[in-house]
């Protein structure tokens, strides 16, 4: 059984550091024999989360855009990377705007009680954050975790690892990062492999 | 003396639990004959996204018109900016990440081309506040939006040490907040004690 993958792109930025280290990680994900897909958000079209609630009754958002249809892709693939540089601290405006409107899913899940994951289902199903981060500090990244955390568990997926490298500005460029392209190839290969093992492949 | 106040209301929701809680803050500081208030609802302001391009760090503006050609100005024109936001998803709303996210034009004049941002008698005489509701009642669930709230106030000279944070968990439902048994007096309170020290800091 092939292994599918998502690598969702949330960098506004194309081509820059964070969706370098996601290709990578892409890279060893097919040399693993996984089948690929990759969406940059800067090329769909939706809107932020209104608020306005109307999920909570009817399980369904009210804004019908490429939001709903790649919340659809998330729930039909085995693994998904979801990535983002970290700007002002957090994730960027156009991810957090994506997790946001998975609103549906978690009154699906917590109000309505029509979506459940066993237990089985999030071990087979794997979330990765990837991220590169200007600023040397460690804890750059903090801001970031948490919302990374609700679209793993609003969607299924255990959040089984990050590839994260800081200290952008001073490497000038991921590339001239010591590790963490080839972190990320290997990641891609190894999640893979453990998801195969796992669907009995 | 008029006490420039510029209050972002940051959620999708109109009219909702955080806008409440800031229109408080707003309405006790009103109270003083001294202040300026204009609110700024962010699903009207018109704020597109940072493309993360860095032409800021050479050009000292951004390379996008639109809302935020107004608001920059009045950013560094503020002697308070208060903004508002609930908590979705353990973070800031998209829409008020937007703005801050947006605020990488002051990253770059302070720290790329070494340009003040507020004239230097200004500085140290602007207060912010960070005004939130949450659905959870986590205790941490505001964690998250404050690195990123920090880093905006901290990009326009407003210091941390004058950073105030009304926070208030487990109001979800529109009109949750008007039953909350402290908020409305706390908001009252918040608006007071900062137009006091704002007047204070002004004046020396």
């Amino acid at each position: 059984m092939v292994v599918t993958v998502l690598g969702i792109s949330g960098s506004p930025h194309r081509h820059g550091n964070t969706e370098t280290l996601l290709d990578s990680f892409l890279d060893g994900a097919r040399s693993a024999g996984a089948s690929l897909e990759k969406v940059v958000l800067k090329d769909l079209n939706y809107t932020p989360c209104r608020g306005c609630n109307a999920c909570h009754k009817t399980g369904q958002c009210v804004v019908k855009d490429d939001a709903i249809i790649l919340f659809g892709k998330v729930l039909a693939v085995d693994c998904i990377a979801v990535s983002s540089p970290i700007y002002t601290m957090g994730i960027t405006a156009e991810l957090k705007g994506l997790i946001d409107r998975g609103q549906y899913l978690w009154a699906r899940k917590f109000i309505l009680k029509t979506l459940y994951f066993s237990d089985e289902h999030i071990q087979r199903h794997k979330g990765l954050f990837i991220s590169t981060a200007g600023q040397n500090w460690d804890h750059v990244f903090d801001g970031a975790f948490p919302a990374i955390t609700a679209i793993f568990n609003g969607t299924g997926f255990e959040y089984y690892d990050n590839i994260i490298a800081n200290n952008m500005d001073e490497y000038k460029g991921i590339k001239n990062h010591p590790t963490a392209m080839n972190e990320a190839f290997l990641k891609g290969q190894k999640v893979v492999g453990v998801i195969a093992k796992l669907k009995g492949g | 003396m008029t006490i420039k106040v510029l209050a972002f209301a940051g959620s999708p929701r109109r009219h909702g639990n955080s806008e409440t809680l800031l229109d408080w803050v707003l309405a006790s500081m009103a109270e003083d004959p001294d202040v300026s208030i204009e609110k700024v609802p962010l699903t009207e302001a018109n704020i597109n996204i940072c493309r993360g391009c860095n032409a800021c760090e050479q050009l000292n503006k951004c390379i996008q018109r639109d809302g935020m050609d107004i608001y920059h100005d009045k950013i560094i024109e503020a002697d308070c900016i208060l903004l508002s936001s609930p908590i979705y998803c353990m973070g800031i709303a998209a829409l008020p990440k937007a703005l801050i996210d947006r605020a990488q034009v002051f990253r770059s004049r302070k720290y790329v081309l070494k340009l003040p941002v507020v004239p230097p008698e200004r500085k140290g005489k602007r207060l912010g506040a960070f005004i939130a509701t949450a659905g959870q009642d986590w205790s941490y669930v505001f964690d998250a939006a404050k690195p990123s709230v920090k880093c905006f106030f901290h990009l326009i000279d407003i210091r941390d040490a004058d950073i105030s944070y009304l926070m208030i968990n487990k109001v979800d439902e529109k009109g949750a907040i008007d039953r909350h048994p402290t908020a409305k007096a706390e908001a009252e309170r918040l608006g007071k004690t900062m137009i006091a020290e704002l007047k204070t800091r002004l004046a020396a």
